[in-house]
């Protein structure tokens, strides 16, 4: 991963190099020539502030909401509607024993939860929160920084922050920790590539890396019409990214116990805690930059009044808004779907997801090469022939494949009655299956009319 | 590349591309892809089949694609790859000399895979899954991609016009060589220790190299060799980047030839890697990385030679006397060959140290002359069997004059040609290259290099006349018959050796025809 | 503001500061009482085994997955600055990337029909 960060200053020094040449239409489009440093300070400190109450607030929301889907009431009773709880819940961590494992590394032991807890923070500067507004007398524009390849430094920081997890699972000396720290691993840098090539698509679009220059170029149509394949794939690989349900194999209760994390106590705990819902405010916050149109207020009300619902604080409030509908959707996934396996789950990463969106990228960039006039000067109509044999080769494909379903779908021969003990270990039955009932077969068994010599046989040596 | 960057102007202008200059490497790489396809989706019974199709094809294609080159010369991919005489012969020899490796490599005998690697590679020895994997019949087909792999990062590697192509031309080349040695289907601990030990010391090497390439980016600015040379002409004043960044990248680059002190990796590889991939490192490799130091040295850091080709005459002068004294000593004949090969490695050096065009084409020719002896040579190993397994050890080639004459007989002509007895390109070899450093002040070395030669030459004559006239100490070693395969890579081995040695002049012409690098 | 990383460092700053102070801060906060049993490994309940599997050692398997990634996030890399460049490109770049994509599931289609793609 290590790699990947050089790779991505490499890329950024050539970005740099290409900069001045290429004229602009790369470069951020947030203006922070009006900003002094101090302001840059007072920002960074609201974001983290922003975000710490935000993860204080969504924890209890988080609770509330399963509470209803599970029709029970969720936290009521600390504060107004519970709302104090997680603080409650977080100063009670603070006067746990911190423990540390004799079999464990101590050093990394103590390096990991301060990794995953502090890296979680850095991906929200170069998230645009709103346009530009007047601070202390300052024009300066509701985002911390940006850079020419400010998505890049996410995907970067995200894959620092999973050293975080490795060296949480490593270093705890413990069967548990280990395996969950290799499975979560696994998954996220899975995920990872998935995640990094939907957001190609956008970029074909945007022409751009910059998180602000994705935003203005969303002004009439938000990514995630164009790019809407991209989207789902994104919001896919952000449950994946971010270790949550379905996908929270890592800490698989009934296989691993906690994950990567068994072995953690106190703020220790805390801090991956804090970092995994951190996590999921950046992944969605980079949802709403790259496909849902940032700050910008949705269609029908940016019209309202000239603009006027675009302009100054507003810009924050939209941002809210679409951040937290994420949130609620990560709640929801969690409220309703079970665990998926762990072969499934990476199945589906590298056997669907990667070729797929692969293949929507290249879709993705012929479409665009039409639009930009590459294949001709009728722009319309090459986009239309373009479309055109893109969609008829994904109808192809789609029936190729369904026939091949349904090919290997033959309904397999299932007997009317089973023994559940049949493979030595108690085995219910499928749907419209009888169960053999011990006492019956015993019965048979000494009657001499034997169906199935060999179960009779197990049953002897069981019984 | 940062540079070639910021040297745009407003527009994007999409880099030429000389597809016929090229057109030899895209063939091999795309051989070497259709052979990853076949490994994917042929069933289990065609890919061997396939894939020396493929791969015979593909190579033959290529020199075919070097031939029509010759009228595409030029400097192409924005600097990257520079084809000119030098690399179009070099190219040429590889591929060639590629052809007889191939061979040697797909000889099975009457196996169903390739007899030389083992059924499955990733599968610890002797353990439960290295016999099902051959009780269930699985060959590592997979050989065969892997070594077009490498012919294509070795065809780039003496092209390579600036220093990043040669560094990704050396990975291409080494990474898949690192395989090819852990896959022998006999020994597997020696063989995996290796490809293990080749690995971590390249990986060392490789290291070096691009420690050197960024402290002449230092020093120049640019990882053009044009703009390197043309950098010691006006720079002043760097020279402490200049001298530590030729002698790093040095470093790296006779690693791969296996000069000393940089040869300690050289005995173990060549004994432990499967026999016919052996002699495809000894030939073609060695082809390939001295094409590599020719351009470095011509065409980049020639003008400066005089900080630093002392220390290329050290190492000159030790691999010549270690390669040829520590040869004296081995009992195991790929050792012995390994250890040949470091002397050998030694006199291409001296040609390379008269900084002349003659310079230039005694090399070129010293490596084709002895690439074709030598994968001969290890072809002949790769046949003497003590049942089943290859029968290297020196006490175990007594009598084989006597039981198998003809193989003994090619054997010691190859031998005598690594002697550099007159007659056989050996001598021709040793002859061009020593007269062009006497002839350009470099007679030292010379003299170093006669006297090398006939210390070596003992040892080859001690095993000459260890096959001839000794008596054979028990009759389990025999010759294996080989099929066409084998039989054609030693007879076209054996042929060129004689051919060179007696005829020599049209290729000579030919190399000092080619011997001019485009600057 | 010249730099744009420097109000970046502010960020990693508080969030670093916070991290440290919480984790080594707080932990003096807490009781402190010696256990023999709190100490060791976490195994429910059980005897816990005095190393973790194969004593720490990561199995070979997930070096296959590390490998695989670091292919296709290469890849991904590869793609960025033509996606973002894509208008100056113009036609060649979209063919050559649309080779270089093919390439690069040669290799995949490699791994997939070889069983690197398999886990259990």
């Amino acid at each position: 991963m290590s790699l990947i960060v050089s790779l991505a200053a490499g890329a950024q020094n050539g970005v740099h190099a290409i900069a001045p040449s290429l004229a602009s239409a790369d470069n951020p489009i947030a203006d922070f020539s009006d900003t002094p440093w101090w302001l840059s300070l007072i920002k960074a400190l609201l974001v983290f502030v922003f975000l710490l109450i935000n993860t204080l607030l969504v924890i209890w929301f988080e609770r509330r909401v399963i509470g209803r889907m599970q029709q029970r009431p969720g936290p009521n009773r600390t504060g107004p509607f519970g709302l104090l709880q997680t603080l409650a819940d977080g100063l009670k961590l603070a006067f746990k024993e911190d423990l540390t494992p004799k079999n464990a590394d101590k050093v990394v032991f103590l390096l990991a939860p301060m990794i995953a807890g502090a890296m979680a923070f850095i991906s929200f500067s170069i998230i645009p929160m709103g346009p530009v507004v007047s601070m202390f007398g300052h024009r300066t524009p509701l985002q911390l920084t940006d850079t020419p390849v400010a998505v890049l430094l996410v995907l970067a920081v995200a894959g620092v922050g999973v050293y975080g997890i490795i060296m949480a699972g490593w270093s705890s000396g413990s069967t548990y920790p280990l395996l969950g720290g290799l499975r979560s691993t696994a998954q996220v840098i899975s995920y990872e590539i998935a995640m990094g090539l939907s957001l190609v698509a956008v970029f074909l679009y945007s022409g751009s890396m910059s998180t602000s220059q994705i935003v203005a170029s969303q002004k009439s149509l938000w990514f995630i019409i164009p790019a809407f394949f991209s989207f789902l794939v994104y919001v896919v690989t952000m449950v994946g990214e971010t270790n949550r349900l379905p996908f929270d194999l890592a800490e698989g209760e009934g296989e691993l116990t906690g994950g990567f994390h068994t072995e953690y106590s106190s703020m220790k705990f805390a801090m991956f805690f804090l970092g995994e819902y951190v996590n999921m405010f950046t992944v969605s916050a980079l949802a709403t930059t790259m496909f849902l149109g940032g700050w910008q207020a949705p269609p029908g009300i940016a019209a309202i009044n000239d603009g006027m619902f675009n302009q100054g604080w507003w810009g924050l409030l939209w941002f809210v808004i679409k951040l937290w509908s994420f949130m609620f959707f990560f709640v929801w996934l969690r409220g309703s779907l079970p665990r998926v396996r762990y072969d499934q789950f990476m199945r589906f990463g590298w056997k669907f997801l990667i070729p797929v969106t692969l293949l929507w990228v290249v879709s993705v960039a012929f479409i665009r090469g039409a639009q930009l006039a590459f294949f001709g000067e009728s722009t319309r109509t090459a986009t239309v022939i373009v479309v055109g044999v893109i969609s008829l080769i994904a109808l192809a494909a789609a029936w190729l494949w369904e026939g091949q379903h349904e090919a290997a779908a033959v309904p397999a021969e299932r007997p009317e009655e089973i023994d559940p003990f049949a493979g030595g270990y108690p085995v219910p039955p499928m749907p419209g299956q009888r169960l053999r009932e011990p006492s019956q077969q015993a019965e048979r068994s000494l009657a001499g009319s034997t169906g199935h010599p060999e179960l009779s046989d197990q049953e002897e040596s069981r019984g | 590349m940062i540079a070639s960057l910021s040297g745009l102007t407003t527009e994007f202008v999409a880099t030429k591309i000389n597809y016929g200059a090229v057109l030899p490497m895209l063939v091999v790489f795309g051989a070497a892809m259709i052979g990853v396809l076949v490994e994917a989706f042929a069933p289990r019974a065609v890919r061997y089949g396939a894939q020396v199709g493929v791969a015979l094809v593909g190579l033959v294609a290529a020199f075919m694609a070097v031939v029509l080159a010759v009228g595409h010369q030029g400097s192409t991919l924005a600097g990257a790859v520079v084809i000119d005489g030098p690399a179009l012969f070099l190219q040429g020899t590889i591929l060639a000399l590629s052809v007889l490796s191939v061979l040697a490599m797909a000889e099975r005998f009457d196996g169903i895979g390739a007899d030389a690697f083992t059924a499955q590679g990733a599968a610890a020895p002797g353990s439960p899954q290295e016999s099902a994997a051959v009780r269930a019949g699985a060959t590592t087909t997979e050989v065969f991609p892997l070594t077009m792999f490498a012919i294509g990062g070795m065809l780039l590697f003496p092209a390579a016009g600036d220093l990043l192509t040669m560094f990704v031309a050396l990975e291409v080349l080494s990474l898949p060589l690192y395989i090819l040695s852990g896959l022998a289907s006999r020994r597997r601990l020696l063989s995996q220790e290796a490809s293990l030990k080749y690995f971590l010391l390249g990986a060392f090497s490789s290291a070096f190299f691009l420690f050197g390439a960024a402290l002449l980016f230092g020093y120049s600015g640019s990882m053009d060799l044009g703009v390197i040379a043309k950098a010691i002409g006006t720079q002043s004043g760097m020279d402490g980047l200049l001298v530590p960044g030729v002698l790093l990248v040095l470093v790296g680059l006779l690693f791969k030839i296996g000069a000393v002190p940089f040869h300690s990796w050289t005995p173990d590889v060549y004994q432990g890697a499967p026999t016919p991939v052996t002699g495809f490192m000894a030939a073609c490799t060695k082809v390939a990385a001295f094409g590599a130091i020719l351009r470095f040295v011509y065409v980049g850091v020639g003008d400066s030679r005089w900080d630093w080709a002392p220390a290329l005459w050290a190492v000159a002068i030790l691999t010549m006397v270690v390669g040829a004294v520590l040869s004296i000593t081995q009992t195991d004949v790929k050792r012995l060959l390994a250890y040949s090969s470091i002397a050998h490695a030694g006199f291409v050096l001296t040609g390379l140290l008269a900084f002349d065009r003659v310079g230039v084409s005694s090399v070129m020719f010293y490596v084709v002359a002895y690439g074709f002896s030598t994968i001969a040579a290890f072809a002949i190993v790769s046949l003497v069997r003590d049942g089943g397994s290859e029968a290297t050890h020196l006490s175990q080639w007594a009598g084989l004059g006597r039981t198998h004459p003809i193989v003994a007989g090619a054997f010691a002509f190859l031998l005598l040609a690594f002697a550099g007895i007159p007659l056989t390109s050996g001598f021709t070899a040793k002859f061009a290259v020593f007269s062009a450093a006497i002839g350009h002040g470099a007679t030292p070395l010379a003299v170093v290099g006669v006297l090398a030669s006939a210390i070596a030459a003992f040892v080859y004559v001690r095993v000459i006349v260890l096959m001839y006239f000794t008596e054979s100490g028990g009759d389990s070693v025999r010759v294996v018959p080989p099929s066409i395969l084998t039989s054609a890579a030693v007879t076209i081995g054996v042929a060129m050796t004689l051919v060179l040695g007696v005829v020599p002049a049209p290729l000579l012409d030919l190399a000092s025809r080619s011997a001019l690098f485009l600057r | 503001m010249t730099n744009p990383y420097v109000p970046l460092l502010f960020l990693a700053a508080c969030g670093v500061g916070f991290a440290v102070v919480s984790v080594l801060g707080l932990s003096f906060v807490g009781p402190r009482r010696y256990n023999r049993a709190k100490v060791d490994a976490y195994e429910c309940g059980i005897e816990p085994t005095p190393q973790a599997l194969g004593g720490g050692k990561v199995p070979v398997k997930y070096y296959l997955t590390a490998m695989l990634f670091i292919i296709f996030d290469i890849e991904s890399v590869f793609l960025y600055p033509f996606a973002v460049a894509f208008s100056k490109l113009g036609l060649f770049a979209l063919v050559e990337m649309v080779l270089f994509i093919l390439t690069v599931f040669v290799a995949y289609a490699y791994v997939w029909r070889r069983g690197g793609l398999e886990w259990d």
